[in-house]
């Protein structure tokens, strides 16, 4: 049996996309048949539980109580992956929480599988945090994602000072986010629902839609590009991976 | 069973091809049967084919989303009415590649609509790599070569255009005396009308138009037909 999966998705500024990327993280388990169940950290009122209610719980991660709810019951059944969209400014308090109680040394014992996407901002304040993460980081896998989706441009960063902080995580791996049509991005935002329900044409209670067919044709391509993505570093595997597998692969 | 629903998209990489006229006669055939037909016009800042025949067409632009929502909304329709799409050399590029990137052709294909390309010819290089890209980047897609004979020289680059798979043979325009070009360029003469009137069979338009007119029906026949043979190709 695979162990349970723990994906956090945050940074520490603001507006850079992550829970874009959390749907996105989402949408792409339930195409695979991967069972999630999401936490979003926004609370009170949560982006994420607004666009997939049905798995989405809002949390305050800085309360005891809401730790225990989270990593307390991993080990049920209730589902594979747990995806954590982590608010802006609570990226490195929550990983100190999870030092803390203990959730990285289970990581490294290989009793759970931990993944990291860091979604990074144009700003070279957005590298500093990668080193500010690196610290907690122990055995989790690293993604660090460049996200254009809004047509930010990275326009701070050169080769260099992009190599300086990009090595300074050994195996962090880089994730691109692609562009999408503004008017498409702005129709799935109104209408509340999944990038999958939106191509499929579908309302929030499941029922037949009228998105218009050009704007779902390029949410369907933009999110074949990002599948494309997480095909590429084999999330579908890390995810799946049981205890006796990574350790062979680590030894 | 339900009728499918053409689409023609008659285009050229090159302009002055005769693109609009075909375009205009191919509107007229339906107009000519009573049968309803709508046609756009994406020609920027210059909408003849909706000078000619407003009551069928609208003009189109894909300059911005609203625009390309507007049209390929309406293109993507199976309500079995027949649509003719006038795509000027100016928005050539950018029409495939939005019709690539929203998968035009899958869901055409879940509606019923069938979509065949009418490429009109030039004796230019560009013309001949504007094809050539078409067939390759949309593989599944009717496309014909259109080889008006008003252009020059173009009876000498045929081996440029070859069929496509789903496509078929090339269609022929013949040349007409600039006598008769200006009297359909004016913008009160109706091809459907003529037909409908013309007392002599032998007159040089009459024959110019029967022929194009069977030419649409031969190629309407030809799109109904792959798609039934492709039905049967997946059925069995």
């Amino acid at each position: 049996m695979a162990k349970p999966a723990v994906i956090l998705v945050g940074a520490d500024k603001g507006g850079v996309g992550k829970t874009t990327v959390a749907r996105a993280l989402l949408d792409y388990f339930l195409a695979h048949n991967v069972t999630t169940r999401a936490f979003d950290t926004e609370a009170p009122k949560g982006t994420l539980k607004r666009f997939h209610p049905d798995v989405t719980e809002v949390v305050d991660i800085t309360a005891t109580a809401d730790q225990m709810k989270i990593f307390d019951t991993l080990s049920s059944d209730i589902a594979q992956v747990t995806v954590i969209d982590i608010r802006a400014g609570l990226f490195s308090p929550t990983l100190r929480a999870l030092r803390d109680i203990g959730f990285l040394d289970a990581a490294k014992k290989d009793q759970i599988t931990f993944a990291v996407f860091h979604i990074l901002g144009p700003s070279l304040a957005s590298l500093e945090e990668i080193a500010e993460t690196a610290g907690y980081l122990g055995d989790a896998a690293y993604f660090l994602v460049k996200n254009f989706i809004n047509n930010t441009t990275f326009f701070e960063w050169d080769q260099a000072t992009h190599d300086a902080y990009f090595k300074k995580i050994k195996g962090a791996q880089e994730i691109t986010i692609p562009k999408l049509n503004e008017m498409a991005c702005e129709q799935v935002e109104l209408a509340s629902v999944p990038y999958v329900s939106f191509v499929a044409n579908k309302g929030s209670d499941g029922q037949p839609a009228s998105y218009s067919f050009v704007l779902r044709g390029y949410v369907r391509h933009w999110l074949g590009n990002v599948w494309a993505e997480f095909d590429r570093i084999r999330l579908v595997e890390l995810v799946a991976a049981e205890p006796q597998r990574r350790s062979a692969r680590q030894a | 069973m339900s009728r499918p629903t053409p689409l023609f998209i008659v285009t050229s990489s090159r302009p002055r091809v005769g693109k609009t006229l075909l375009a205009r006669v191919l509107v007229e055939f339906y107009c000519a049967q009573d049968r309803p037909v709508c046609a756009f016009d994406v020609n920027p800042d210059e909408f003849t084919l909706l000078d000619y025949l407003p009551a069928h067409t609208a003009a189109a632009s894909i300059r911005d989303t609203r625009g390309e929502m507007a049209l390929f909304d309406q293109l993507v329709l199976g309500d079995q009415v027949p649509k003719v799409v006038d795509l000027g050399y100016a928005q050539f590029e950018r029409f495939f590649a939005v019709m690539q990137e929203i998968n035009f052709l899958a869901e055409a294909r879940r509606r019923d609509v069938v979509p065949m390309v009418l490429f009109v010819a030039d004796a230019d290089e560009r013309a001949r790599l504007a094809y050539a890209m078409l067939q390759r980047r949309f593989a599944g897609l009717a496309l014909v070569a259109v080889f008006n004979l008003a252009v020059p020289q173009i009876a000498r680059h045929v081996a440029s255009f070859p069929p496509s798979p789903r496509g078929g043979p090339p269609l022929a325009l013949p040349a007409l005396t600039p006598v008769l070009r200006s009297v359909i360029e004016r913008r009160s003469f109706s091809f459907a009308a003529y037909a409908s009137k013309a007392a002599d069979p032998t007159a040089e338009l009459f024959e110019w138009t029967r022929k194009a007119f069977l030419a649409f029906r031969d190629l309407e026949v030809r799109l109904l037909l792959g798609e039934l043979r492709s039905d049967l190709k997946h059925s069995a």
